[in-house]
């Protein structure tokens, strides 16, 4: 089945007719240079923008879907991470059981997730930036649903949040989510099953990362020389229970 | 104490205060009354104390309570709706606003012709106000932003209610009328002032069940409506309700200052950021903070209640802004 169908989607300048289809059970990168418009693209996936065009989630016209239901089908994590109250991290990221009736599912196995048990009570608006992100991944965590959209998620963490963060991803999709990560490592972007590439407000390229990511594409969109070469290669230790 | 603990208590003991400044707030005056008395009175309308306690104490405590409450919860709603906990009625201009409304009724000679159109004047003063900050100053705005959209607001709103004043034709009884607004108190409340403002339980009660949506809203409108909250509509409620109760709060009792930054802000040091929680707390914290404030203001020979807010508040907000700072 489509989990998210976008048909002939603007938002003003900012984005200018963009079409995708995502299928179940996929992680795909969207990459592209400053102000392309992949938060836009998100944002406009999420349902958060005045639009022209069509968003479908799960088969369903996103405008028929009531809010509440929203919630429960789509978690989308903004690149910003401000908090102006005190709320403690649990309660943050409970409120991604919201649209469940605040049912507190998976809240504590989202706090372990992000490696927040340890935090749990603190105020949010005492964390630092790279924490502040934990804690909005966690939140989209717990409510558990099927289409993620997350904005540079990878920006502000550390190497070992980032790859946990890629693993708990690659989890959510095997058990058939859609997890659409906004990036600009195109390393990472390679580790990805499907890469959207964006131009000017518009989808340059889509497919398989090696098959999209060549050096000629690299050239026009980011204007950089590619070439493969051994380099560092980071993991997760084996023993790790990410 | 622990946290747990307080936010358990936090409402008896909310309650319990409000019950006794009430008892308190209806024995202290010219006449002292026991409570003994006070009780007689109630029952015996036609006694002395009965007299004092059904014509003169009993209206002013209920104003008091409802002003209390009103500025108080719309205090919470604008901080969560503008996600900066330094909004407040009387800092963004809408509590002028109300008045503004409310003193050009009172000079146009419109206010005597019916009960209904002092509050409905200061409801339309209020919408002005907000309908300005709004544009000026879009949500989740920086403080520095919203402060001096407020200043701006607050000095034009004063310069419509001096250019008021100031005209030749309005009379010296009209113009007395018109300082007791400026100036904010409880002084001769009557049971008309309190019917008034009666429909600040209704928003009360339509606000209640709003606390856990403040609660998403206060960390970001986009995050809360990607969480399953029909953002729009939230807001609409929430705007509403503040400048209503905001509006017939003023239109009681005129502008009364700081009730809806301090109570809130304290309440939120004392239990902590829910919003389910401050909804209740802040309602029946309010009231109780006015009805001391007035019973403070009168056992110190007639304070009005206006300066003796600002007074506790002033000092209050100046602290907020250095701790912050």
């Amino acid at each position: 089945m489509t989990t998210l169908s976008i048909t002939n989607l603007s938002v003003g300048e900012r984005l200018r007719d963009v079409s995708l289809e995502l299928p179940d059970g996929v992680l795909v990168a969207l990459v592209g240079p400053n102000g392309s418009g992949k938060s836009t693209l998100l944002q406009a996936a999420a349902g958060l923008l005045p639009a022209t065009g069509r968003v479908v989630w799960r088969g369903r016209p996103f405008s028929a879907i009531p809010f509440i239901e929203r919630g429960q089908l789509t978690a989308w994590v903004p690149q910003e991470a401000q908090f102006e109250f005190g709320f403690s991290v649990r309660s943050v990221v409970a409120q991604g059981r919201f649209a469940h009736g605040d049912d507190d599912a998976g809240v504590e196995s989202a706090l372990a997730a992000m490696d927040l048990l340890a935090l749990a009570e603190r105020p949010v608006n005492q964390l630092s930036g790279g924490e502040r992100h934990r804690v909005l991944l966690a939140r989209a965590l717990a409510t558990a649903a099927p289409l993620q959209l997350w904005d540079e998620p990878l920006a502000a963490l550390d190497v070992r949040h980032a790859l946990q963060t890629l693993v708990l991803a690659d989890n959510l999709k095997k058990r058939g989510g859609t997890v659409l990560v906004s990036l600009h490592d195109l390393r990472v972007a390679h580790c990805f099953d499907y890469v959207v590439v964006m131009q000017a407000g518009r989808i340059a390229a889509q497919g398989r990362p090696d098959a999209v990511l060549t050096p000629e594409l690299l050239l026009n969109v980011f204007g950089v020389q590619a070439r493969l070469e051994p380099g560092l290669t980071l993991s997760l230790p084996s023993t790790s229970s990410a | 104490m622990h946290a747990t603990t307080r936010q358990r208590l936090a409402l008896p003991i909310a309650l319990t205060a409000l019950v006794a400044l009430a008892l308190l707030s209806l024995a202290v005056g010219d006449m002292r009354l026991s409570v003994s008395e006070i009780g007689q009175g109630l029952v015996d309308r036609d006694s002395l104390a009965g007299t004092i306690l059904w014509q003169i104490r009993l209206p002013r405590l209920l104003v008091a309570v409802l002003v209390g409450a009103a500025l108080s919860a719309s205090g919470l709603v604008m901080q969560a709706y503008f996600r900066n906990s330094l909004a407040s009625p009387g800092l963004l201009g809408v509590s002028s606003g109300g008045a503004a409304g409310a003193v050009i009724a009172i000079a146009a000679g419109w206010a005597g012709a019916s009960l209904l159109v002092l509050p409905v004047a200061a409801i339309l003063g209020a919408l002005v106000a907000t309908a300005a900050v709004l544009s000026l100053a879009r949500k989740g705005a920086s403080t520095e932003r919203l402060l001096l959209a407020g200043v701006a607001l607050n000095a034009l709103l004063g310069a419509v209610t001096s250019y008021v004043l100031s005209q030749a034709n309005v009379s010296f009884e009209r113009n007395g009328q018109i300082l007791f607004w400026l100036l904010g108190g409880l002084e001769d409340r009557t049971w008309e002032h309190a019917v008034m403002a009666l429909p600040i339980v209704l928003g009360a009660i339509v606000l209640w069940p709003l606390g856990r949506q403040m609660d998403l809203l206060s960390l970001g409108a986009n995050e809360a409506q990607s969480l399953g909250v029909n953002v729009r509509r939230l807001r609409r409620q929430l705007l509403v309700l503040s400048t209503l109760m905001t509006a017939l709060g003023t239109a009681v009792a005129g502008t009364v200052g700081f009730v809806g930054l301090i109570v809130p802000h304290l309440l939120r040091l004392l239990v902590g950021p829910e919003h389910r929680r401050l909804v209740p707390l802040s309602l029946i914290g309010g009231a109780a903070f006015v009805v001391a404030c007035d019973v403070f203001g009168r056992s110190v020979g007639g304070l009005r209640l206006g300066i003796v807010t600002s007074l506790v508040g002033g000092p209050f907000f100046l602290w907020l802004l250095r701790r912050s700072a």
